[in-house]
This record gives C-alpha cells, structure tokens and sequence, in this order.
C-alpha cells in the first residue's frame, strides 16, 4: 500500500452540544480514490469538511483529535495557515458553485491569491479546462458569465478551478448528486481519471459509484447517538465480505 | 366512482370585486402623481429657460435663475455621498462578514443603526448644528449641511447594504473559503461585485431622501442663495429654496413651482440611472457580455 496522504487519528466533530463524528482513525492512501459511505447523517460530510477546516465556518462547531499531512503538518492545530492548507486540500462541493462572475475571473481570483504571476495563469487555465474536458468547450467564451454554463459543465469547472491550485487531496461532497446521469458519467470519468495524479476522498451516497471508482472504502455509521467508522479497507475487500453487521446489511441494500 | 358532495363553489363574485378595488386602488394612486406632476409642469414650466439653470437668484427668488442653488445642493450631495457611502458600506461588511451574526456587538451596532432610522430629521438637524456648524467649527456650510445628511441617510445605506450581502447565494462563501481566500478578497472581489445592484439601490434611495431633505439643512447649510466658492461656504439646497419661496417670499410660488420640477427631474434622473445600471448588471450576469 502506498504511503498515507492523510493520517487521522482520535477526530471527534461537534456541534454545541451534539456529536455529529467520533474517534474516527483512518489512513487516506496517497494516489488513490477513497470513498466514504454510510447512511444520511453518520458524520460523513462532517469528516470530509475537517479534513481542510472548512468546519471553521460553523459557528460552534469543534474538533479534536489529529489529521496529518503527508509532511507532518497538522490540520486541526489552530497555529496552520488555513488559507495555504485549502490550497493543498481542494474541495468541490455537492451543487456546482462557480463564482457569478467570468469563467476567467473564476481562475483569476484563486490563482492570484496563492500567488501565481499574471503571465502564467492563462496557460494555467488552458490546461486544467483542457484536463476536465471543458477547453474545447468554452474556450472561445472565457468572458462569459460561469452561470451560463449547464449543471454539468459548472462542476467540472469547480473542480479544474480546484485542480488549478495544484491540490495534494481534493475532496469531492457527493459531487454527482446535484447532477443528471450524464453529466455524472463525464464527473465519475473525471474522478477517475485523477487516480495517482492526486489523492481522491469522495462521500458518496451511490453505491453503485462508490462500488465503480473506489480504491479503498470506509463505512460510516451511527452508533450510540454519534457517526463513527465502522468498517474500512480496500475497496473489494469491503464490498465483498464486510465484517461490521450493519455494514453488511448495507451494503447489500438491506438498511440505510 | 367515489363522489363527492359539492360544498360550497368557489366565489367568483368576490375574486371579481377584490380585482376592481384593487384597479382602483391602483388608477387612484397613478391618477394622483398625474396630478401632482401636472400641477408642477403647468405652474412652474412655462418659467423654465436656460437663464433659469445658469442664472443667479434675484429679488428674493423671485427673479432671476438658481444656478448657485444647484451647485450647493449638489456640493451637499457629494460631501453627504462621500462619507455616507464608505461608511455605510464598511458598517455592513463589518456586520455582515466580521462578527458572528447575533453576537452582542452586532446587535448593540444593529440596533444603533435601526434606531437611528426612526430618527426625525429635524433632529438630525439640530445635532448637525450643534456637532458639526459649532463644536467641530465647521459653520454653515455646505460642509456641515452634507455631513449631517450622511448620519440621516446612513442607516438606509447599512440596511440595503446588508441585505444585499445577506441574501447572495449561501453557497458563495463556502466556495470561496474552498479556494484558500482570505476573507479581504472573498469581501472585495466576491460578495461585493455580487451585491453591487443591491447596494446601488440602496445609494439611489439614500440619493432621494438627501435630495428632498429640508429640515435638516435649515441649520447647518444655510439660506445663502450666493454662489459658493467652497465647501465650507454657506450654500442652499433646491429644497430649503423651495421651502423659502414657498412660505416666506410673497409671490413666490412660481418660481417654487420651477425650481420643484427640476428638483423631481433629478431625482427621476438618479432612479433610472440606478435602474438602468443594475439592469445592464442583471443582463451582463446572466449571459455574455
């Protein structure tokens, strides 16, 4: 196996007075399609928004516990520049949400902030929409407004926009849910075809997709009034002959 | 078949009597601007000429142009303008962005800021006399005049503005935050961009209310009807103007007539400019520009 992109350990996320994730201990492989599974509500997306401190964003919401970086660094430590760590830790969220401005300025704006010089980002550009397919597409309407663009079309320019910062881990929030079936085809494509290019977490709710894509699996649950892990391991392995009563009933459609 | 037994029809008489008053209602209120602009164009158009925008202010109002009076109205305006905007807009950045919303400052500024709204602007006068004509020096000025009409329509400004910023599309923020943005350019690049037509809207308002304001100039702008050389010259707005020709100069009503309707044109002239830019905005958002 190869080395972790992500070690976490003992991560706990809660809101006021309601657990929402506990203890949760898992190794993201580097390179590889981890995806998280599990009923609506056992923690999932909590876990998934640790993982670059978009948690941060929920007033009273806490963490504890430790997620490391494949070079040491510390995600929950409150001293770790935020803003350089969400470079490295891209995420693209369930409903597309480019910025209602030009697909150019969508680029523009990220690229700058993390410093890339203006002679630079339009190759940059060039390249991720070529990457997620979209080049051929709309490169004669960079001026146009990003909300032009179909459903399908706006997620994959959230994640070239993701993928423009040169991400380690991109994390995907149920990214096909909002989309139709052909244009989640083109994302689960996509999705794939980021496989040892970067490292992939992906909560999904379709297991069909999670079945298709996923390298290794983790099974979320809840247990005693909190989400926690319950199975997890090489993606086959799971599927095939889970261990965790409630994940074999699960995955075999039964609950959930 | 299940049947059921008929109740009771829906009333189509009342659905017919609700749509009448409301037509009504409706040709009343136009029929009553119709008047009022009526009134205005056929008492105070046949004195409008060139030398009534270029002339000075004779006899008392009576005679002559108002030139000096739309230099300081709009001298007034862009002293009032130019604090009220950044003020108001960083009030609601500040509200909207930097503090937890329901945090006890953001409810003592917020309803500082409601409270002041309710706020006659007579009052507002006063105090401008006494804070900005007299214990800042500045005197009657068109200085002072425009200051206090910023703290008057700050309020609207705030109001607008956050309501603007809160309702952009929730999802904004988090993509922002996503992409490693600080929280100066998600604010500056982002949500304001964004809420711009909102916050223009909210500045034409403010436009309006500054522009049709009497009462709280009377002490802190002045009546001076000379041409004023600088800010710090007493100057008299259109309003006060029309308010004095109106009750105080024999005679004068004419020449209030005019000088309303120029006052009405310019603020017409400021709503469709308003409109027409976040229409052209709207347009350019939802498709190529």
């Amino acid at each position: 196996m190869n080395a972790a992109a992500l070690h976490i350990s003992g991560l706990s996320v809660s809101y006021r007075d309601l657990t929402a994730l506990r203890e949760v201990d898992l190794a993201i492989p580097e390179g590889q399609i981890t995806a998280l599974i599990g009923p609506s509500g056992c923690g999932k997306s909590s876990f998934l928004h640790a993982l670059n401190r978009l948690t941060d964003l929920v007033p009273g919401c806490r963490v504890s516990g430790s997620i490391r970086l494949a070079d040491g660094t510390e995600v929950t430590d409150p001293q770790t520049d935020v803003l350089a760590l969400r470079r490295r830790v891209g995420i693209v969220f369930q409903r597309p949400n480019p910025f209602p401005q030009s697909i150019r300025r969508n680029f523009e704006i990220p690229l700058k902030e993390h410093g890339w010089a203006k002679s630079d980002i339009p190759d940059r550009i060039e390249t991720v929409l070529r990457e997620v397919g979209l080049w051929k597409e709309i490169s004669d309407r960079l001026h146009q407004n990003a909300s032009t663009l179909s459903g399908g079309q706006q997620q994959r320019l959230c994640l070239a926009r993701a993928l423009a910062l040169e991400p380690e881990v991109i994390l995907f929030d149920e990214p096909c849910s909002a989309l139709d079936p052909l244009a989640s085809g083109v994302v689960e494509d996509l999705i794939l075809s980021l496989r040892e290019k970067v490292t992939v977490v992906i909560v999904t709710h379709h297991l069909a997709q999670a079945r298709r894509i996923a390298d290794h699996a983790a099974v979320f649950w809840t247990r005693d009034g909190a989400g926690t892990l319950v199975e997890q391991g090489p993606a086959e392995r799971v599927f095939s002959s889970p261990q965790d009563p409630d994940a074999i009933l699960y995955l075999n459609g039964a609950r959930g | 078949m299940i049947t059921h037994p008929i109740r009771r029809s829906p009333s189509k008489g009342l659905d017919l009597a609700i749509a009448l008053a409301g037509a009504f209602a409706a040709l009343l209120s136009f029929f009553l601007f119709g008047w009022l602009v009526w009134d205005l164009v056929r008492l105070g158009l046949p004195k409008l000429s060139w030398s009534f925008f270029s002339g000075e202010v004779e006899d008392a109002g009576r005679g002559g142009g108002i030139a000096p009076i739309l230099v300081s109205t709009l001298g007034i305006l862009a002293c009032c303008l130019g604090l009220a905007i950044p003020l108001g807009t960083g009030c609601a950045i500040w509200l909207s962005e930097f503090v937890r919303r329901g945090s006890a400052w953001a409810r003592l500024v917020a309803s500082g800021v409601d409270l002041l709204a309710g706020v006659p602007s007579i009052v507002f006068g006063l105090f401008g006399m006494v804070f900005f004509a007299q214990t800042l020096g500045l005197g009657f000025s068109i200085l002072s005049g425009g200051l206090t009409l910023a703290c008057m329509i700050l309020p609207l400004l705030v109001r607008t503005t956050l309501t603007a910023l809160e309702s952009l599309p929730a999802d904004l923020r988090p993509a922002a935050a996503g992409l490693g943005l600080s929280k100066t350019t998600t604010t500056f690049r982002l949500l304001l961009p964004a809420a711009l037509p909102g916050i223009v809207i909210g500045i034409t308002l403010g436009v309006g209310r500054a522009l049709s304001e009497t009462a709280a100039l009377l002490f802190t702008s002045g009546y001076s009807t000379r041409m004023p050389e600088s800010f710090s010259d007493s100057g008299r707005a259109l309003s006060v103007h029309i308010y004095d020709l109106a009750l105080n100069v024999a005679n004068g009503s004419a020449m209030a007539s005019s000088s309303a309707l120029v006052l009405l044109a310019l603020i017409l002239l400021v709503n469709s400019a308003a409109v027409a830019l976040s229409e052209h905005w709207l347009r350019r958002r939802s498709s190529a520009s």
